[in-house]
């Protein structure tokens, strides 16, 4: 078992007869993955596999080579931020984190003082001594998040943990996020949010059904999906001769001026071919290219294409 | 992480010292004490309206006093509130955080199962202890009260304070046992209570089975240190009395073997709130 990944072999899980998961087979490497899915596709359930909240029906689980059923050493390494909106009665924000540090070993002064930074970190520096019970939505999201990396944690699986966050929260736990991205953490993020995702990761996990329908990074599982051409916005001062030059190649099958005629959308069934020609195209044309992004590769078109018809639009 | 957390044997003590902290704190400060004081207000209710009105022809012989109180320490304290108050606090120590969906918390710690199991499992046994034996030792002052002076000197006496001392131990001994099995009932079932009213109907049925059944209840074991004996009725079908030692060694072993089973419980726990 590789001590740098998470790795997840052929794991099914099965409620009684109902599907959770079904032979799921991931690695995640550090840094910023989005798990992405419908309601009911078998985000949670993957999560709490990850973290031997559930047990799985088959397969194995290693968390950097750490398995799931020996709490004792995985969660010295993970930190899990679940979607339950319950707290243990008569908690305040401090006692909550003191007592969960107090779990890891800490002393009591050391694990005052660790909780009170964490406070202060995810902005609950005044509402601490106050019970959760009375918190907003948004406040209990920070209170789990604070419990979830106040132990410093490699690798984070955050079941959505930007809901209920007003959008100034919102963009500072996603800077956050990347932060402990950036510092080589597993940070595993799921979301309905699908333009969040896009903001937070570079890699996704797609999941529909309990099945694992497509992962890795953005651009190469949009350029696995063959069976929707590529889209590639191109803007410049004459968009209308690209797009008449560009539509002579075989595998461009759309060119559109978009609408307020400063680019041309074009799509094509082979994008190794067509960028060589395209840069041909604006050589010979002369003309003066502003930007040229493409714009279906994203986890929003990437969803699309591959859940959006069936998935129930998550 | 700063702070140099301990490993191995010193961190298990310490996760249990704070998990068991923390139950204490929440069974006997919370809400959940509630129904635990009321329990406990039954006997010593009894306790005060027998000293008021005792008549006063008894109130210059205390002779009888210890027969009363050993019948109402073991038909009532013993198998009706120590059981219920053990029921109330032990089968909340997991059912009720499953209901309240925060078992999870516990679970997302780095202790093993087992060492949460214990954690929980002393936290609840030191409630309920304090509670029960609190309990019997002011019924049993209560008794005595109504005496005056003679009362008061055989409760200092030693004789007396054996007496309390040995009611106060059963009682510890019944919190250890009963919240033992009420620990395993509350991690195999969602509603404990119902194989609790069958274990109970099993303990009242104890006195007519033959020996070799009686052997497989709690309160043979307890009945068999009470300092006075009690008579269990006419139909009872008499046994030989269990050796106090043999008794007490019988009762912890009832304890660690449920709590064993218990800790090997926890180890497949899983958090599936929505059907718990």
């Amino acid at each position: 078992m590789s001590t740098a990944t998470i790795s997840v072999s052929n794991v099914s899980k099965f409620y009684g007869e109902v599907l959770g998961v079904n032979r799921v087979t991931v690695d995640i490497p550090p840094g910023l993955t989005g798990l992405v899915g419908p309601n009911g596709s078998g985000k949670s359930t993957f999560m709490h596999l990850l973290c031997g909240l559930l047990r799985p029906t088959q397969g194995t689980i290693s968390v950097l080579g750490v398995p799931p059923d020996r709490p004792e050493e995985l969660f010295r390494l993970v930190g899990y931020c679940t979607q339950y909106d319950s707290f243990p009665n008569g908690a305040t924000g401090l006692t909550f984190l003191q007592h969960t540090l107090a779990l890891h070993g800490l002393d009591r002064r050391t694990a005052d003082s660790r909780a009170r930074e964490i406070l202060d970190q995810v902005a609950l520096t005044e509402a601490g001594g106050r019970r959760i019970a009375g918190y907003s939505k948004g406040m209990r999201q920070r209170i789990k998040l604070a419990q979830a990396i106040c132990h410093d944690p490699r690798v984070l699986v955050l079941d959505e943990p930007l809901n209920g966050l007003d959008p100034m929260g919102r963009a500072e736990m996603i800077d956050l996020f990347k932060k402990l991205a950036r510092d080589g953490r597993h940070v595993v993020v799921s979301s309905h949010i699908l333009h969040e995702v896009d903001l937070i990761s570079d890699r996704v996990i797609m999941i529909h059904g309990g099945s694992v329908v497509a992962e890795g990074e953005i651009r190469a599982v949009r350029g696995e999906i063959t069976a929707q051409p590529l889209q590639v916005l191109v803007r410049c001062d004459r968009p209308h001769a690209v797009a008449a030059r560009a539509f002579e190649l075989p595998h461009v099958v759309e060119a559109r001026i978009i609408d307020d005629a400063t680019g041309v959308l074009l799509r094509t069934r082979d994008a190794r071919r067509f960028f060589p020609e395209l840069g041909r195209i604006i050589l010979d044309t002369g003309v003066e290219v502003e930007t040229m992004t493409p714009a279906d590769e994203n986890v929003h078109a990437v969803y699309d294409y591959l859940i959006g018809a069936t998935g129930g639009g998550s | 992480m700063t702070g140099g957390p301990a490993t191995g044997w010193p961190l298990w003590r310490r996760q249990i010292a704070v998990l068991a902290r923390q139950e204490v704190g929440r069974s006997l400060l919370g809400r959940r004490v509630l129904p635990i004081l009321l329990l406990a207000l039954m006997p010593l209710g009894i306790a005060l309206l027998r000293a008021l009105f005792l008549p006063e022809s008894q109130r210059a012989h205390p002779g009888h006093t210890t027969t009363e109180f050993a019948q109402i320490f073991h038909f009532f304290l013993l198998r009706f509130i120590a059981f219920f108050a053990t029921a109330l606090l032990f089968v909340k120590l997991f059912r009720g955080e499953m209901l309240e969906r925060s078992l999870h918390f516990h679970l997302l710690a780095p202790v093993r199962r087992e060492v949460l199991a214990v954690g929980k499992y002393v936290g609840g046994l030191i409630s309920a202890a304090l509670a029960m034996a609190a309990t019997v030792a002011l019924t049993w002052v209560l008794f005595y009260v109504p005496h005056g002076s003679l009362g008061f000197s055989y409760i200092a006496s030693g004789r007396g304070l054996g007496e309390l001392a040995a009611y106060v131990g059963i009682t510890v001994l019944a919190c250890a046992a009963y919240g033992a099995l009420f620990l395993l009932a509350g991690l195999f079932v969602k509603n404990p209570m119902v194989p609790a009213m069958l274990f109970l109907g099993w303990e009242l049925l104890t006195p007519f089975l033959p020996g070799y059944l009686k052997a497989l209840s709690i309160v043979h074991y307890l009945g068999s240190l009470e300092p006075v004996p009690v008579s269990q009725g006419p139909f009872a079908l008499l046994a030989q009395p269990v050796p106090g030692w043999l008794a007490v060694l019988a009762l912890v072993a009832i304890s660690l073997g449920l709590l064993a089973l218990a800790a090997w419980r926890t180890r497949a726990l899983e958090i599936t709130y929505s059907v718990d």
